[in-house]
């Protein structure tokens, strides 16, 4: 079964096509600055790399090109795109409405506008694309996994902030948590590498990429996780605070004179490691830097792997215990360093890290000593493989329903 | 105006072609452009990567035949009926019949403007206001001409811009300016009458009505030869009173204090334009 997995941003389409159950990638591939003269459209398969720079202006045009290279004689990997049977959708907000990934329809296109208010810069876009998808294939069933849906286990002493009850009645403010297509992903994987039944670990998975969260993990369940109502909330980060005061934001509008816009870029892009570093956002840097002997930049690091530490404090407190401490994405899986001084930070717990296995190790793996009493592992995360699994999936149960003799 | 129209637009993420008179008056634009980007950066309002883009979506250029292939074209050039029109001419030579074209004017009528171009069902009033990165509003104009068409699609432009458009038939001064140049000029009037001190006058204003600025310190921002010259073209058409400038207002611009353009007006200003503490008194 040939599955597409799309994530479309405002002016960005991004995509991998499997081939499920074998989980194989047949081409990925990138359009980006859908409505320009000169958008790109890059893609690549084992064999082939392509790259080509036309108009596209909007994304049913992107999503036409996708097939037209999908279905091109030179890839050779699809004959029509009758051959896809399925699409599945990255859609960050799903509020409270969905708890799993779900199959497309009217209902459920409903219920992400109404989410358009949580997340106003990315739900539009991820609609645009199943729209899109409707128009160039339509029949084709789509599914969408939702970034939020895996934290909706979160118990509401966890979820809520301590502020009037009635917002959270009137506008759902409450904590809903990011990239849990990711802290799914990885928890899944922690059977296969520590050898342990998920149903009895508590796992503390660290999602640290550009954005960062961790999650707090009980029998497979998230309990907890750093990031809120927005994707600002939680550890510090490439270019986002993360938590701070309140009161300092009032502070510094009013000594500043910013606009409601100002202020949310200041947090948002101008924060995090470049802020407090004055260079930049991204961690390589940050530490090329600091070995440099750049004061700020060390003082960035630490700050970073500061918040993290506590934060896994947090979770330690909030679950009484911890089995598994994992750290996935770009950081997560690149910055030996960073994993090595959070640890180093963790002897109290009886966190032995095994320096060989961070430092020298490759991919997924355990890099804690045997008798550590928390292992520590790096598991590479890959949230379109769990988008395709969870399309393949639906679908199947979909069309196995349809196949059923009819009730007598 | 037009700087800061083009500086909007481009950091929509899209295109905008500037033209001017000449090479010196880009010049100027491109310093200012890159200061006014600087400022913003400097108060987080945009990233390094977001100037360079910005910077990158605008083409500074003295030649019409760039204007060919815009889909919109808004003039933005000095408060005069004759000018504009004459401007309007300009544009209609080189873009497609379909072109939607906007003045931005606070004070003139779209429908005299209209009567000398060709198409006239597609020109129609597009007022930003100063400082137009921030000021949310645009004032849409409608002509005695102006389809609906033309209107629907100002309107969704503004929109893409993230502003908000509020519709106005032709009227002198619109909404905006018919309430707010009587307003700046009662405080120069309060000024000049000793009532009280500048500061008292703005202080009033912003705590009183939650101004953001005073009407002392937007007449600076605004200049006030502009200020004078638009309140002349509401007296001159209405011929009410109410609209005349204060005489301490035409003593200023005869002075040569214009406000922040030339750093003094009621108050003084750095390079920046951000105001010093203190300043000259009558």
């Amino acid at each position: 079964m040939n599955i597409l997995v799309v994530n479309c941003g405002s002016s960005s389409l991004k995509y991998q096509l499997f081939d499920m159950p074998d989980e194989r990638v047949l081409v990925k591939g990138n359009v980006e600055k859908i409505g320009a003269e000169d958008a790109i459209h890059g893609y690549k398969t084992d064999a082939h790399e392509g790259k080509d720079v036309k108009p596209i202006l909007d994304h049913k045009e992107a999503l036409r090109d996708v097939l037209a290279v999908l279905t091109s004689a030179e890839l050779g990997i699809l004959t029509s795109p009758a051959d896809i049977d399925a699409i599945g959708h990255r859609v960050v907000h799903g509020g409270e409405q969905f708890a799993l990934s779900t199959v497309i329809n009217e209902e459920v296109t409903r219920a992400i506008r109404d989410t358009y208010d949580l997340a106003p810069l990315h739900n539009p876009a991820n609609m645009q694309g199943i729209e899109a998808m409707e128009a160039v294939l339509p029949g084709v069933p789509q599914v969408a996994v939702f970034d939020t849906a895996f934290h909706q286990t979160m118990p509401k002493e966890h979820y809520l902030y301590p502020l009037p009850y009635v917002l959270y009645q009137r506008y759902k403010i409450r904590r809903y948590g990011f990239h849990g297509t990711s802290h799914r992903y990885v928890s899944s994987r922690v059977p296969h590498v520590v050898g342990k039944d998920l149903s009895r670990l508590k796992i503390i998975s660290c999602h640290i990429g550009n954005g960062a969260s961790l999650a707090a993990i009980e029998n497979g369940r998230s309990v907890d996780t750093s990031m809120g109502m927005t994707p600002l909330e939680g550890v510090m980060m490439g270019t986002r605070s993360g938590d701070v005061d309140p009161s300092v934001l009032e502070f510094v509008i009013r000594k500043e004179g910013l606009s409601e816009e100002q202020l949310a870029n200041m947090l948002n892009k101008h924060s995090g490691l470049y802020g407090v570093s004055g260079v930049t956002g991204d961690m390589r840097q940050i530490e090329e830097e600091r070995s440099k002997g750049n004061a700020r930049a060390a003082l960035a690091f630490s700050m970073y792997e500061y918040r993290i530490r506590k934060y896994i404090g947090a979770y330690i407190a909030a679950m009484n215990g911890c089995d598994v401490l994992l750290f996935t994405a770009g950081v997560g899986e690149n910055s030996a360093t960073l994993r090595r001084e959070i640890c180093e930070n963790l002897s109290y717990l009886g966190v032995l890290l095994d320096h060989e296995a961070n430092e020298k190790g490759r991919g997924e793996r355990i890099i804690s000593k045997p008798d550590s009493t928390v292992t520590l592992c790096v598991i590479p995360t890959n949230e379109e493989l769990m988008i395709a699994r969870d399309t393949h999936g639906l679908v199947t149960g979909l069309q196995n329903r349809q196949n059923l003799p009819p009730m007598q | 105006m037009g700087l800061g129209m083009a500086e909007t637009i481009a950091g929509k993420g899209l295109d905008v072609i500037l033209l001017d008179q000449t090479e010196e008056d880009l010049e100027r634009a491109k310093d200012a452009l890159e200061l006014a980007l600087q400022k913003r950066l400097a108060k987080w309002g945009i990233t390094e990567a977001e100037k360079k883009g910005i910077l990158s979506r605008i083409t500074m250029t003295t030649e019409w035949e760039h204007l060919r292939d815009c889909d919109l074209v808004v003039e933005s050039v000095w408060e005069v009926l004759e000018d504009k029109a004459e401007v309007l001419q300009a544009i209609e030579a080189v873009v497609s019949p379909e072109t939607v074209i906007g003045s931005n004017t606070a004070t003139l009528s779209i429908t005299e403007m209209a009567a000398y171009c060709e198409h006239s069902d597609r020109i129609i009033g597009m007022h930003f206001h100063y400082p137009v990165v921030t000021r949310e509003v645009v004032e849409v104009v409608r002509g005695l001409k102006t389809t609906d068409r033309t209107v629907a699609h100002a309107e969704q432009f503004i929109r893409s811009l993230e502003k908000t458009p509020v519709r106005v038939f032709e009227s002198p001064g619109y909404i905006t300016a018919r309430l707010m140049m009587p307003v700046m000029n009662e405080a120069v009037n309060l000024l000049s009458e000793g009532v009280a001190s500048k500061e008292d006058i703005d202080t009033a204003m912003k705590a009183g009505y939650g101004f953001t600025l005073g009407p002392l310190e937007l007449a600076d921002r605004f200049g006030l030869d502009t200020l004078v010259h638009m309140l002349d073209v509401l007296f001159r058409e209405t011929a009410d009173p109410r609209y005349r400038p204060s005489a301490h207002l035409r003593k200023l611009v005869r002075a040569g204090r214009l406000g922040i353009k030339t750093r003094e007006g009621f108050y003084q200003y750095d390079e920046l334009g951000d105001k010093l503490e203190g300043g000259v008194d009558l």
